[in-house]
């Protein structure tokens, strides 16, 4: 009897562990960070948590090439979950608790908000001079500004793109799509002629990437998340258009059921081995399609801006997507902190992002370096493209966007109408930007 | 159960020496929960130097009970634990009763049994995972080569699904724990009933609920204990395999207060939802413990 009574105690503790993670790991009042550079003449290690980029070596390779040019500071890699919400939940754990490491961390372009409320990012603005902000491609700092201060660097930027097969297109006589109903169209020809299995991929499951693509979609469409007075606008016409458009893609065949569980690995894996005809995905989907042994579409494939809906302008919408470096404020090695951001938004350190790794650039020289342009094909696109932001200037960004894609998610499922879904969705952004919220 | 004055001299002697793991229990335990409650019922704003809190009552509780996501949370956590719990139950006693048998090869099959219940649950979602994949997964390929569907079957994305696919899993990995407790209580049976039993004439059915359910009723009871308290912890599988997906249908409770904590930084209400759930899985264990002990008692009158 005690021994049971003793292993219900056991297994009431393994529960609470859940809320006992939730205390902070220290009470003790973290020093705020001093403004004065450390001295540097030692070796100095810090820490740099990034996810990875591109499931690629790169991160190792700009360690490499840093340590070069700065022998003093020693960079150890922390490598983070590739899944964006859990990377930010071991963050704000670490950071929240007062902890030193990691130093630099490498976050989403929609986590300044968040991140500046509740004091987990270090304002770079008290430490760089305003000119070393100039060297950006413009509109980028203003994504990380938050009432006048600026929380994180811009370090790369991404973009949806439409990849499509070249050779079935070709095959098929049918021109690149221009707009979405076309992409549905040619599509499904490809399909029923049994030339592919799967006609267009995309990322629909339940998660911050579908946020994206469903971006895309209402923008083209006409709508938005909030109006112009903040208020939750996505129960409209133009949100029923590009919902039922979405789910239209399912229920015509034109995308496996499967999308609505696809992340962009699935979706790329799906592409890469020559299943599907159309892809949307990042800019880095072109290295990740051209790179031999884990594509099978080397060479035939081609990338263009997103289509939009019928009679809706030229072009679609790409959401803009991406990565800046932020400083932990706990960390003790503010100045080394700063040089490796300095050299990471760098002209050397960026031209290798995007002619190696075909990653679009923040640094502006970079950018527009026509060297550079040649080796990227999608870095000469992205002129042509109608960006579009996701509404993360606000603390509450987290609860916006899974009120979008949980809500998205379940008319792709078809668990709910589309009607019903959307209604949902803006009653929950309501409750989101709220005060009584969860 | 009179408690005469000898009974009481052991009990002192007993608490004596469980006092110092009541002490580390209390450190470990009693102080996150302590601290949870406390946290719960402040507003909590993160600083440069700390978190800062200010005192508001029951109002993180009045956000989080005037949400549907809770109370949804709250419903799938509850039938999923009860629906897995009694398969869980109705399964670990046949397996038990095959096994108590003196069979040739009973210690390979206890052992091969284990497996599952050894590994860690975020592996064995992640082998799930493979199975259940619409596009690559063994399931789809098995049904479809033996023509039982015609299309692959999304498994673990239409609501419909989700919850028995993970239920499955659930299934797969826990019996074997059921079995091994019932395991043990079958064979501290003394097989004098058993042949007292058959002696008398009795059936095999009838021995099994005059003689074996009665006896095994403790053992019963306390798999199910367990199970409904792990069951409420529910976390690691619809993390891995539906990030509590499609739309929140498979969001347990503990993933809501993941959620609220570690992604949006909602620490009040998500320690509001993580006491809550404590509440609720010390009543449920207070009133199992209590059944348990009516059974004892009855059982040595």
């Amino acid at each position: 009897m005690k021994q049971s009574l003793l292993a219900a105690f056991a297994v009431v503790t393994g529960l609470a562990s859940l809320t006992a993670c939730s205390s902070p790991s220290s009470t003790t009042a973290p020093n705020p960070p001093s403004t004065s550079p450390a001295p540097t003449s030692g070796k100095v290690t810090i820490n740099w948590a990034a996810s990875p980029i591109a499931n690629v070596g790169i991160r190792k390779q700009l360690i490499q090439l840093f340590e070069k040019a700065n022998p003093s500071i020693k960079v150890n890699l922390i490598s983070q979950p590739s899944s964006t919400d859990t990377n930010r939940a071991s963050l704000i754990t670490e950071i929240s608790g007062g902890s030193t490491t990691p130093d630099v961390f490498m976050g989403d372009v929609v986590w300044p908000g968040q991140f500046a409320a509740q004091s987990l990012a270090e304002p770079l603005n008290k430490h760089f001079p305003a000119s070393f902000f100039t060297r950006f491609a413009p509109g980028l700092v203003q994504g990380a500004t938050i009432k006048g201060n600026v929380y994180a660097a811009p370090f790369f930027m991404d973009a949806g793109f439409l990849y499509y097969r070249k050779d079935l297109l070709q095959k098929a006589h049918l021109p690149v799509p221009k707009t979405w109903e076309q992409l549905q169209s040619e599509a499904k020809t490809l399909v029923s002629n049994k030339m592919v299995k799967y006609g267009f991929v995309w990322e629909g499951a339940s998660y911050e990437g579908l946020t994206c693509n469903w971006m895309e979609y209402l923008t083209d469409a006409g709508g938005q998340v909030f109006n112009a007075q903040g208020k939750p606008n996505m129960d409209t016409p133009a949100a029923q258009h590009a919902l039922s458009f979405m789910r239209g893609l399912i229920t015509s065949g034109v995308s496996p059921q499967a999308v609505s569980v696809f992340q962009e690995p699935q979706a790329m894996n799906t592409f890469n081995n020559g299943q599907a005809a159309f892809l949307r995905n990042w800019d880095y989907a072109w290295a990740n399609s051209q790179t031999p042994g884990q594509s099978s579409v080397v060479g035939k494939v081609g990338v263009v801006p997103l289509p939009t809906f019928a009679g809706h302008g030229a072009r679609g919408y790409a959401c803009i997507g991406g990565w800046d470096l932020y400083i932990n404020p706990h960390s003790k090695h503010m100045a080394a902190d700063l040089t490796f951001i300095n050299w990471m938004t760098s002209v050397p350190a960026q031209t290798v992002l995007a002619s190696q790794y075909s990653e679009i650039p923040t640094n502006a020289t970079v950018q527009n370096s026509p060297a550079v342009r040649a080796k990227n094909p999608v870095l000469s696109i992205v002129g042509q493209t109608n960006l579009v932001a996701r509404p993360a200037q606000n603390p509450y960004y987290a609860k916006v966007s899974t009120a979008i894609y949980t809500n998205v998610n379940a008319a792709l499922a078809g668990q709910v109408s589309v009607s019903t879904a959307l209604s949902q969705a803006n009653a929950q952004l309501a409750s989101a930007v709220g005060s009584s919220s969860l | 159960m009179r408690v005469n004055k000898l009974d009481r001299g052991y009990a002192i002697a007993g608490y004596a020496m469980v006092t110092p793991a009541l002490l580390v229990i209390a450190l470990v335990t009693l102080f996150p929960i302590g601290y949870s409650i406390y946290m719960s019922l402040n507003a909590i704003q993160s600083t440069y130097s700390g978190f800062q809190f200010s005192f508001i009552g029951l109002h993180n509780y009045a956000i989080i009970f005037g949400i549907a996501e809770f109370w949804q949370s709250l419903g799938f956590t509850t039938g999923y634990a009860i629906v897995t719990v009694v398969i869980e139950l109705i399964l670990g006693m046949l397996t038990a009763l095959a096994l108590n048998q003196p069979i040739k090869g009973r210690g390979f099959a206890v052992a091969a049994m284990l497996i599952p219940w050894t590994l860690i649950t975020v592996i064995s979602a992640q082998m799930w995972g493979y199975i259940f994949n619409p596009v690559y997964g063994v399931l789809n390929a098995i049904l479809l080569q033996l023509h039982i569907i015609g299309q692959p079957i999304l498994w673990l994305g239409l609501p419909n699904l989700a919850i028995p696919s993970l239920m499955v899993a659930d299934i797969w990995k826990t019996t074997p724990f059921v079995t091994m407790i019932l395991l043990a209580g079958l064979q501290l049976i003394p097989t004098e009933l058993y042949e007292a039993a058959r002696i008398d004439g009795a059936s095999a059915v009838r021995v099994f609920f005059q003689v074996t359910f009665p006896l095994l009723r403790p053992s019963i009871g306390l798999a199910a204990l367990f199970r409904i308290l792990q069951a409420f912890g529910l976390f690691d599988l619809p993390f891995v395999l539906t990030q509590g997906g499609p739309g929140t249908s498979t969001e347990s409770i503990a993933m809501l207060a993941y959620k609220a904590l570690f992604n949006d930084g909602e620490f009040g209400p998500g320690t509001a939802v993580a006491v809550s759930t404590v509440v609720l899985v010390i009543l449920l264990a207070l009133v199992s413990l209590r059944a348990l002990r009516t059974q004892v008692g009855e059982v040595e009158s």
